[in-house]
């Protein structure tokens, strides 16, 4: 199943695909950073679709898809662009926190892409690489890096 | 507050290029063998030259004029090749400094203004006891040397008393009870006597008990001879700096130290920076930026000196609260030595959210930490699906 597909079969998501980075707001799309435009194979965006369905909840901003050339299928980049202090980092563990539930249930579809969760700093960044609130992120799969995400045409991992 | 000072060095041993503006605070970052060491001697040298050269022939040290034997002799055996004719040049407040004629011609004779505190201190003391400066051979480094000598002096003419640790005159009383709760423990330096022969001792507090030196752990070796150092800079009087001494270099300060012990470290060193010494550090240690970064941020974001003083659990007492407030003012620098390209980088901003990997990782002192929390959320994120592979 392709990213596009997941999308249109996942519940609360069905209008959200958009090509490329559209998904995303113009002032949002800085903080995106891919090797090859091309591979981008589209973007949705989470937080503005769950809106009415889950109003008060610490929803997840956008789902980027990749397709590197040493992977077959589509790789997700979950990406939440946040304010990045030490009083944010519980909001954001709760964000990644909902996301993962959420991909247990309604997001089930999107549930088996290889994915990196991602948070980028909107401005900012005021913990470092070696800090204690880094492991504690890392713990819930979550990882910062910094205000730009670079996606690289292979995946190094 | 201390105006800012430059270095330029290019083409020198692994510098490519190095363009360093030295604040009251300056840290050099960057892997083994990038540099780090030769600036910090460049710099001794360009400060000092009358008193290095002057101190050389003192003790018999002759290189005929020729600039390989004056860098073998001043750097030690073989440093000679990190200088290239044509190629190597360096810059001293805008100014270019002719190392070929300062081999040449010696310099006047002037008073010490750069103190230096080499990373091998470890190898100045032998048995328990300061090594003079002719105990090395003339293949050593002139800083190792003439730090040893420098601690002779003082244990042998200037502290004179029996015990050299807990020293009341010399240090605030916040230090030494720091000191003692994370590098001393119960024990007391002392000079004790076997025979005829002085030696420094760690005093059990049982009459007739003293660990010798062979005992000391590795951190108490590393450390006892830095902590002559500060005393050597900190006089037991009014006045606040030894005169004359400008500058102070400690190399790696972390040597055999636990992270508690570097904090005391740390706060020592401050205290030299408040007393109106102009530091510049090396360092393998993230804790060394993270307290760099604490002060940036503190200082930038109208952080309070108890905060600060927090980052190093250290008591909130007047004279600590004060070197707190003070130290916010100061200038710090932070450079980072790339080991790839040979290029030094002002790092200063030490911004953990930075495009470049060298100051986001703070040149490579963070990288390890941040590939584990990768690999880790690499895992987390990835692990359920993996295993239904």
């Amino acid at each position: 199943m392709s990213f596009r597909e997941a999308i249109a079969s996942t519940s609360g998501l069905e209008e959200a695909y958009k090509v490329g980075l559209q998904a995303l707001r113009a002032e949002d799309k800085p903080h995106i950073d891919a090797a090859d435009t091309r591979c981008l194979t589209g973007s949705a965006d989470i937080d503005s679709s769950y809106r009415s369905i889950e109003p008060h909840a610490n929803r997840w901003d956008f789902a980027i898809a990749y397709k590197h050339t040493n992977r077959a299928a589509d790789c997700i980049y979950w990406v939440e662009l946040h304010t990045a202090n030490d009083s944010e980092v519980k909001v954001v563990i709760r964000k990644a926190g909902w996301l993962r539930n959420w991909l247990k249930n309604a997001g089930k579809p999107l549930a088996n892409f290889e994915c990196d969760i991602v948070w980028l700093s909107s401005g900012a960044t005021s913990f470092t690489l070696a800090s204690p609130q880094m492991k504690q992120m890392a713990q819930v799969g979550l990882q910062h890096k910094g205000s730009v995400l670079h996606i690289p045409k292979k995946r190094n991992k | 507050m201390n105006e800012p000072v430059t270095l330029d060095i290019k083409n020198v041993g692994q510098i490519e290029a190095a363009s360093l503006t030295f604040g009251d605070l300056t840290v050099f970052v960057g892997p083994q063998a990038t540099g780090k060491s030769i600036a910090l001697q460049l710099l001794k040298l360009v400060v000092d030259a009358g008193q290095v050269q002057d101190e050389l022939g003192r003790y018999g040290l002759d290189w005929s004029g020729k600039l390989s034997d004056f860098l073998d002799v001043y750097f030690g055996e073989g440093m000679h090749a990190i200088w290239k004719q044509d190629k190597s040049s360096i810059n001293w407040q805008g100014r270019e400094i002719d190392l070929e004629q300062m081999a040449k011609r010696k310099r006047r004779a002037k008073d010490e203004n750069l103190f230096f505190i080499p990373a091998q201190r470890v190898l100045t003391l032998r048995d328990g006891w300061p090594r003079p400066f002719t105990d090395y051979t003339p293949g050593d480094p002139f800083a190792v040397r003439e730090f040893s000598e420098k601690l002779r002096v003082l244990v042998e003419k200037e502290l004179g008393s029996a015990s050299l640790f807990p020293q009341v005159r010399r240090s605030k009383r916040e230090f030494r009870a720091l000191l003692e709760r994370d590098v001393f423990s119960k024990y007391a330096l002392k000079i004790d006597k076997v025979r005829s022969q002085k030696r420094l001792v760690l005093g059990t507090g049982v009459e007739g008990e003293n660990l010798p030196y062979m005992v000391w752990s590795a951190g108490q070796r590393e450390f006892v001879p830095l902590l002559l150092g500060f005393y050597w800079l900190m006089p037991p009087t009014k006045v606040s700096r030894r005169s004359q001494i400008e500058w102070v270099v400690l190399e790696e300060l972390e040597m055999g130290l636990h992270p508690r012990a570097i904090s005391v470290v740390l706060l020592l060193v401050f205290e030299l920076v408040v007393r109106g010494y102009r530091v510049c550090l090396s360092t393998h240690s993230s804790q060394v930026l993270d307290a760099m970064w604490a002060l940036k941020h503190l200082s930038e974001n109208s952080g309070t000196p108890k905060a600060f003083l927090d980052v190093f659990d250290a008591p909130k007492t007047p004279p600590m609260l004060k070197l707190a407030q003070d130290m916010m003012t100061k200038i710090r620098k932070a450079y980072y030595f790339d080991k790839g390209t040979g290029i030094v980088h002002d790092i200063s901003e030490l911004d953990p959210g930075a495009e470049e990997s060298g100051q986001a990782g703070w040149g490579g002192l963070s990288e390890f930490s941040g590939r584990a929390s990768a690999a880790v959320a690499h895992a987390v994120s990835n692990g359920s699906r993996q295993s239904k592979k």
